[in-house]
């Protein structure tokens, strides 16, 4: 009874195609990571270069598929077949078999000549992208080119650095003077012009990521000890996104990152911005106490704010215009309101619409981010939850530089001893207790609990590097920083 | 050495006199329950063992799977942590691919290759029983790293001095099924050898490094079995697919296997002797150990599919009454994909910036290898055009087989194109496209193999309804889980990530698909518990249930220990199909009866010296783990590897004669032949 069922279980596959089919409305192809949608040149070769490969594969799908089930049906075994003659015992037609092979071999032909002229499309800036020669006339170290940055953007390939970490990218401008070195890179978050090829290099500082924004570019990987190339372009202004494809530890689902694709004009500007200082604080404010949490918790060792003269670390990513992110967290937190967010890209049917940032939301952002790994307490009195396992904020314990870090360190160290030597000593006087009454036990006992629970308690306030005020305090801080 | 009692013919090998050699070590032979299955040196009870190994890891691997399934069911889940969910999908996949898939297929190698040639036994029937202990040595070492994991989660590992020091505890490897460096191996410089991973990964290294050992003695002992221990008749072109397949199997694991024990060395030696191969602080090469694994990887592939696509090339003509179409041209094909096979791997590597050339070169490879593929599935249909195809569990899987198989293969080609894949590689797209090679395709054809074959291994017949559902809930639950996954990549979502956030359009079809990998969970739940209670409790069958083609057939089920009572002659290829059809009839030849079948003895140094890889394959994570004098369990494990070898030759050959049925009673078909 089941075999007639199963005899067409492979005509399943053809009601869910067409279920596949009809589900392909124009809101799942333009989420926000869609490779269907590509705002570029290079993701438009690639598309049609897929699209290529699908039409193949749909013919030749419907061809084998539809003979695979018309010979299944026709040539099933029918009642009566147990008398009927054997079949003929054949190996098979030569014929047959060359033209198959023929024929799949032009069915790849097809498919070669496309791939073999969009590997090339895709692998530099293409010679038609480049007005004038490619050799950096105009490097910043150059006479009136460091003035004439939005000319030369104009005229030339830009070329941006992309460095990946654990678990964040850098975005740095080299021809515009937005280095590391310089104390200017740009983190997660960087901004493309319209409709300009730019030149990317890759590079990773410790293991393997790669880099991918579906919408403007398919993937290229970031291997240390090489340097790796691509180039992309964004044709409409937009929020895209884009995301770490290669496993690079535990953290690699939150390695997230965006580019903003700006007319040319803006891009001008947000050059300016990021080349401008951070703003002095309001003199007592939560800002100031912030401002001094910042260089007393040590965070200023690795991160970098210009205006800030203790805060010039190059280790982390670059705070001095973090206020004015769309995300933090390597992209992993989202700085928008997720509401409005929605709404705007539902009503414009449009995933790089964005909202403005939200200043509430940021800020909750920015103390869940900073008070995670546990160094501060949530509302619950509980540590807080990580948010990216294994990032490395926290590593300052292993900043032992006499003087800067006076206050958690040692204390913690300790506070562990002295939780150790109470449990010691309760353990111990129990021990010696032994002989004497149950009362007198009871109260050894009770004795020794308290003091475990006291140290206990000590270990915990000397683990909790920021009290709730204090990660308020440096959450103001963090939000001048525009 | 004092063999000689052995040489009078016994009826049982309950019979045998004890035998001792002159070093005074015994030969198991007489044992039954626990001692013979441990050292036995049986083809078919070794293929039994393997299977069984198989099953059971396939549904660890698939508690992995549906774990990893449960995470994803809802943005921003918190079923399992990031770390955790690391370490499923590279226990999932190692898991699938090492014990699952590649000992299933060992599985029928052990049971059906010497059936089908004619022959009595393996040619190496101890080098045999140790490729299975070390398979299953090495299966527990990967696994026992879950057993640290647990323990250190629970805390026990706390009080120990050296768990204090460790930088990283992940103790189940947490580096991908692929391990790249250096997220695997090390950085630094000066032999630091500072790491970023725990001691998950030298369990993996070390597990994948004893499994490679398994996988080479057998492939060597398939090679020189088929070569060499054919019937005579029995000509190359005369081989059943099967036996072909597992031939050409052999042969891609000998030639990718060292590709992968260099790497792993290397990268043993980088994480535990501060070498550099692959740190790049040092000046080594990342991309090495890619073009390494890959090398061995794209034609494990192969080595994966390839035993499949024999079964199912033995199952449709049984099912479709008609030979095979185009016999030499399959079995070509086969040796087209598995040449091929070695010239593609960099398609794995499109994304790390090889450079326009060597990226088109590997793109039209890999097309290219599309059409022996292709050809494949063309004679499959052909076998089936103009046959009476009779719907039976088997064939039903087979031709799902061959439906998955297809769509996998349709992706593939899409993935062969360089600009396309670098959308799409690292992305769900890829998930979708290998899990229906390697699930719809290899699953369904080694499912189809068991139902078709454990008649012939148990002599009872598996439940066909329920084996029917079974099957549906397999084919449907895999469509649903895998099927919205190519949309999910084409939608931007990378794998290998353990959440992702809301707001991506990525919420439903996850939904969907960890539906579906529920269904496909309870399918092959169901299929597997069908099987292990036929092989106990199910109704007894005759010996030729489906009308086969090849010798096993000829045999009774289950099959006596000598195989074959007498030698058979071969005088064409579907040997037993002519024979019960055609004009040309299986000849046999005048030995057995009285003077008995020279069986070989069973042992136990195989187990012995695989025992040392399980020491070996402990002290290494140990010794990473900082455990003090760690390093002596692994030399000692060595020096078992060593003594159980050396006990092992001067043991002596052993064997005995055991009576045969065939001139006792009926008439010996050889007389009968037409010669």
């Amino acid at each position: 009874m089941f075999s007639r069922f199963f005899s067409r279980v492979g005509l399943l596959a053809a009601p869910f195609l067409a279920l596949v089919m009809a589900g392909c409305s124009k809101a799942d192809m333009n989420v926000r990571q869609s490779t269907l949608d590509p705002k570029g040149p290079v993701a438009k070769m690639q598309y049609d270069v897929f699209m290529d490969t699908v039409w193949l594969v749909v013919v030749l799908f419907i061809l084998v598929g539809g003979l695979l089930v018309y010979a299944v049906i026709k040539f099933r075994a029918r009642p009566g077949d147990e008398d009927a003659p054997r079949i003929e015992e054949g190996h098979g037609n030569p014929l047959v078999e060359i033209g198959l092979i023929t024929a799949s071999i032009g069915a790849l032909v097809i498919i070669a000549i496309p791939t073999l002229s969009a590997i090339w499309y895709d692998d530099d800036v293409p010679a038609e992208s480049i007005p004038t020669s490619k050799l950096s006339a105009w490097y910043p170290r150059l006479e009136g080119a460091k003035e004439n940055y939005a000319k030369v953007v104009e005229e030339q390939v830009l070329e941006i650095d992309v460095i990946g970490k654990q678990w964040w990218f850098r975005f740095e401008y080299p021809q515009l003077g937005l280095t590391n070195d310089a104390k200017r890179s740009v983190p997660n978050e960087f901004v493309i012009p319209k409709g300009k090829a730019v030149h990317i290099n890759l590079r990773s500082e410790d293991v393997i990521h790669s880099f991918w924004i579906p919408k403007i570019a398919g993937k290229v990987d970031l291997v240390p000890g090489r340097k790796n190339h691509m180039w992309i372009q964004g044709d409409e202004v937009g929020h895209y996104y884009g995301q770490c494809a290669e496993f690079c530890g535990d953290s690699h689902a939150y390695m997230l990152f965006r580019v903003e694709v700006v007319e040319p004009a803006e891009f001008a500007k947000w050059v300016q911005r990021q080349k401008a200082d951070s703003l002095p604080v309001v003199a007592g404010s939560k800002a100031e106490t912030g401002k001094a949490l910042f260089a007393a918790k040590t965070c200023m060792m690795c991160h970098n704010i210009n205006g800030n003269p203790q805060a010039a670390g190059v280790f982390a990513p670059d705070l001095t215009h973090v206020a004015s992110r769309k995300s933090l967290a390597g992209a992993w937190l989202d700085n928008r309101d997720p509401k409005a967010q929605l709404a705007k890209e539902q009503e414009t049917l449009n995933t790089e619409q964005s909202v403005e940032i939200d200043r509430d939301v940021l800020k909750a952002n920015l103390k869940k981010w900073i008070g995670s790994s546990g160094v501060a307490t949530g509302a619950d009195g509980k540590p807080t939850k990580d948010v990216k396992p294994g990032n490395r904020m926290h590593f300052y314990q292993a900043f032992s530089v006499s003087g800067l870090n006076p206050t958690f360190a040692p204390l913690i160290d300790a506070a562990e001893n002295a939780l150790t030597e109470a449990q010691a000593a309760a353990a111990k006087a129990l021990v010696d207790a032994k002989g004497k009454s149950p009362a007198e036990l009871a109260t050894i006992k009770k004795a020794g609990d308290e003091k475990v629970v006291a140290a206990t308690a000590a270990l915990k306030k000397a683990r909790e590097i920021l009290t709730p005020e204090e990660l308020d305090c440096l959450a103001e801080y963090l939000l001048t920083l525009k | 050495m004092s063999h000689d009692s052995h040489h009078a013919p016994v009826a049982s090998k309950l019979e045998l006199a004890p035998e001792r050699s002159d070093l005074g070590l015994i030969r198991p032979d007489r044992t039954t329950g626990w001692t013979d299955w441990l050292t036995t040196v049986d083809h078919k009870k070794i293929g039994i063992l393997y299977g069984a190994f198989a099953m059971f890891y396939f549904l660890v691997g698939g508690v992995e799977a549906l774990a990893i399934r449960t995470q994803l069911i809802r943005p921003d889940n918190d079923f399992v942590t990031a770390r955790m969910y690391n370490q499923l999908f590279t226990m999932h996949g190692t898991t699938m691919i090492f014990l699952g898939v590649m000992p299933l297929s060992a599985a029928f190698f052990n049971f059906l290759v010497p059936l089908q040639i004619g022959a009595r036994d393996v040619a190496f029937p101890r080098l045999n029983a140790f490729s299975l202990w070390t398979f299953v040595f090495g299966a527990f070492v990967l696994n026992a790293s879950w057993l640290f994991e647990f323990a250190h989660l629970a805390g026990w590992l706390n009080g120990f001095e050296w768990h204090k020091h460790l930088a990283f505890t992940d103790f189940a490897p947490a580096n991908g099924w692929f391990s790249y460096a250096p997220l695997s191996g090390t950085y630094g410089q000066n032999g630091q050898a500072l790491r970023f991973t725990g001691v998950g990964t030298d369990f993996w290294i070390i597990g994948i490094q004893v499994l490679g050992i398994a996988s080479l003695a057998a492939s060597f002992n398939f090679i020189c079995t088929i070569i060499n221990m054919r019937a005579k008749g029995m000509t190359m072109m005369r081989l059943p697919v099967f036996t072909w397949m597992t031939l050409i199997t052999a042969i891609l694991i000998i030639l990718a296997f060292p590709a992968i024990t260099v790497a792993l060395i290397e990268l043993m030696f980088d994480r535990a002797f501060g070498a550099n191969f692959f740190n790049p602080s040092a000046g080594g090469q990342p991309i090495l150990w890619q073009h390494l694994f890959w090398i061995f990887g794209h034609p494990e592939v192969y080595i994966l599919v390839l035993p499949a696509m024999g079964i199912v090339s033995e199952i449709l003509p049984t099912f479709s009454g008609k030979a095979l179409f185009g016999y030499p041209i399959i079995v070509f094909s086969g040796a087209v994909i598995g040449f091929l096979g070695f010239a593609v791997w960099s398609h794995h590597m499109f994304t790390t910036g090889l450079g326009p050339v060597p990226t088109a070169a590997f793109a039209l490879l890999t097309m290219a290898i599309a059409v022996p593929t292709g050809v494949k599935i063309f004679n499959w249909l052909g076998t089936i055009w103009g046959g009476r195809v009779r719907f039976t569990p088997p064939m039903v899987l087979s031709l799902g087989f061959i439906w998955m198989f297809m769509c996998g293969g349709f992706s593939g080609v899409m993935h062969s194109s360089a600009p396309a894949d670098s959308q799409q590689q690292d992305s769900y797209f890829v998930i979708a496209h290998f899990h229906y090679v390697l699930l719809g395709g290899v699953l369904l054809g080694l499912m189809a193999g068991l139902y078709f074959w454990f008649p012939k291994i148990f002599g009872r017949m598996p439940n066909a309804p329920l084996a029917y559902i079974a099957s549906g809930m397999v084919i449907l639950g895999f469509n649903l889980a895998f099927g919205p996954m190519h949309y999910l990549g084409l939608a931007g979502m990378p794998r290998r990530t353990h959440t992702y956030h809301a707001g991506n359009g990525w919420e439903t079809w996850n939904y969907v698909a960890t539906i579906g990998a529920y269904i496909l969970g309870a399918g092959v739940f169901l299929a597997f518990a069908n099987l292990a209670w036929t092989a106990f409790k199910g109704k007894k069958c005759a010996s030729d249930p489906w009308g086969g083609r090849t010798l096993e057939w000829s045999l009774p089920s289950p099959v006596p220990e000598y195989n074959f009572a007498q030698a058979p002659i071969v005088a064409t290829r579907d040997a037993y199909f002519e024979d019960k059809h055609g004009g040309k009839r299986i000849a046999y030849e005048n030995d057995g009866g009285e003077a008995g079948v020279h069986m070989p003895s069973q042992s136990w140094m195989p187990l012995v010296a695989s025992t040392g890889f399980l020491f070996a394959g402990f002290g290494m994570p140990m010794m990473a783990m900082g455990v003090p004098h760690a390093g002596w369990i692994v030399i000692t494990g060595l020096g078992v590897l060593i003594l159980g070898i050396w006990l092992w030759a001067v043991e002596g050959p052993g064997g005995y004669m055991l009576k045969t049925p065939a001139a006792s009673g009926s008439p010996a078909p050889a007389e009968t032949a037409a010669h």
